[in-house]
């Protein structure tokens, strides 16, 4: 596309006089022999993929005819139909019982023993409730541990009342 | 036989997209040059985006017949290219950018002093558009090829004729407020 007279104009309105410099830059001639260049180095640019060529001849086109399409498809139907006879005749399928036998277990519930393990229930010890003792008496009876008294007199005591064997202090 | 006569219209038509695409090379093989040197700046650099922009034509050469502007086309494969190569290629130092500009800007009938004074401007003027963002830089780079118009900077930048217009007119002010900053602060 040509620009217009217009467009030129248009373009160049409000343009700075520092603008020349890239006109200058634009206007910069190419390199001489660049098209040459440019041209060699397409020339040498791979075109498509590259394939390794196998080494021995071979006449052109012999992969097209009939005979080579038949034998290769020859050669892909045995190699599958191979192939899954090979599989099939390796899979050794276990025979199947009559009867189911169920194993014999130690519990017959079938849970873990206790191994006679008990379990007791941890109590709490009640209060102990001390009677309470008179002074006198416990003087009385320090004072007869320090002395001891007669036989004689024990027993008349022990016949005379049962007061002094309920008045003995708890200990 | 049908296996002969399709080899020998293979190579027929094989034939025909290597003439084809020959002709590709020596129509439109300059105007690539030019646009990738406008932003690569480098004469090897702008020459291999080129070859390789033929290259991936040559990978895609069932397509050519579909083509409608070849030139635009070819434009844009090669634009995407320098693009890519421009965003992977480290800042260039600005005395690379010098040295390079005098190997390649003419100066016929200038001084020693005068072209160094030119030299100097132009490394200016190019490092101001390197601050520019990348859509107006873009716009500006191919708007100073007379050969692409707007519509076909659009078609190449895959953008609308009114939005070329409207980033060139940014990109205009935007470079004269960059150069003017840079006369202030000398």
């Amino acid at each position: 596309m040509i620009p217009t007279t217009e467009d030129r104009f248009d373009r160049s309105a409000g343009a700075l006089a520092e603008e020349e410099t890239l006109g200058i830059i634009a206007m910069l001639p190419a390199p001489a022999g660049l098209e040459d260049r440019i041209k060699a180095g397409i020339h040498s640019a791979p075109r498509r993929g590259m394939v390794i060529a196998w080494p021995f001849e071979s006449p052109r086109n012999w992969i097209h005819s009939t005979g080579m399409r038949v034998a290769a498809a020859a050669a892909i139907v045995v190699a599958v139909a191979g192939g899954g006879w090979g599989v099939y005749s390796h899979i050794q399928v276990a025979p199947v019982p009559s009867a189911f036998v169920d194993p014999q277990l130690p519990n017959g519930a079938g849970r873990f023993s206790t191994a006679g393990a008990m379990h007791v229930p941890q109590t709490v010890e009640g209060p102990i409730v001390a009677s309470p003792v008179p002074e006198k008496k416990v003087q009385e009876t320090g004072k007869s541990s320090q002395k001891s008294p007669p036989i004689s007199a024990k027993k008349s005591k022990a016949g005379g009342s049962n007061s002094a064997t309920h008045e003995e202090p708890v200990r | 036989m049908e296996i002969v006569e399709s080899a020998v219209h293979d190579e027929a038509r094989q034939h025909a997209e290597e003439a084809a695409l020959a002709a590709l090379v020596d129509q439109y093989a300059s105007t690539l040059y030019r646009v990738a040197f406008s932003v690569l700046r480098n004469q090897q650099d702008a020459e291999d985006a080129v070859q390789e922009a033929f290259l991936r034509v040559l990978r895609h050469r069932e397509t050519l017949g579909e083509i409608r502007d070849h030139r635009v086309w070819l434009v844009r494969i090669v634009w995407n290219i320098v693009l890519d190569r421009k965003r992977r290629a480290k800042t260039r130092p600005e005395t690379d950018d010098i040295a390079d500009l005098s190997r390649v800007l003419p100066a016929k009938g200038l001084t020693a002093e005068q072209s160094a004074s030119a030299l100097q401007h132009h490394a200016r003027v190019l490092q101001c558009v390197e601050k520019l963002p990348a859509r107006e830089r873009e716009v500006i780079l191919l708007s100073a090829f007379e050969e692409l118009s707007s519509v076909e900077i659009a078609a190449v930048l895959g953008v609308t004729e009114s939005s070329v217009r409207s980033r060139l007119f940014r990109a205009r002010n935007l470079l004269a407020e960059l150069l003017q900053h840079k006369r202030s602060t000398k």
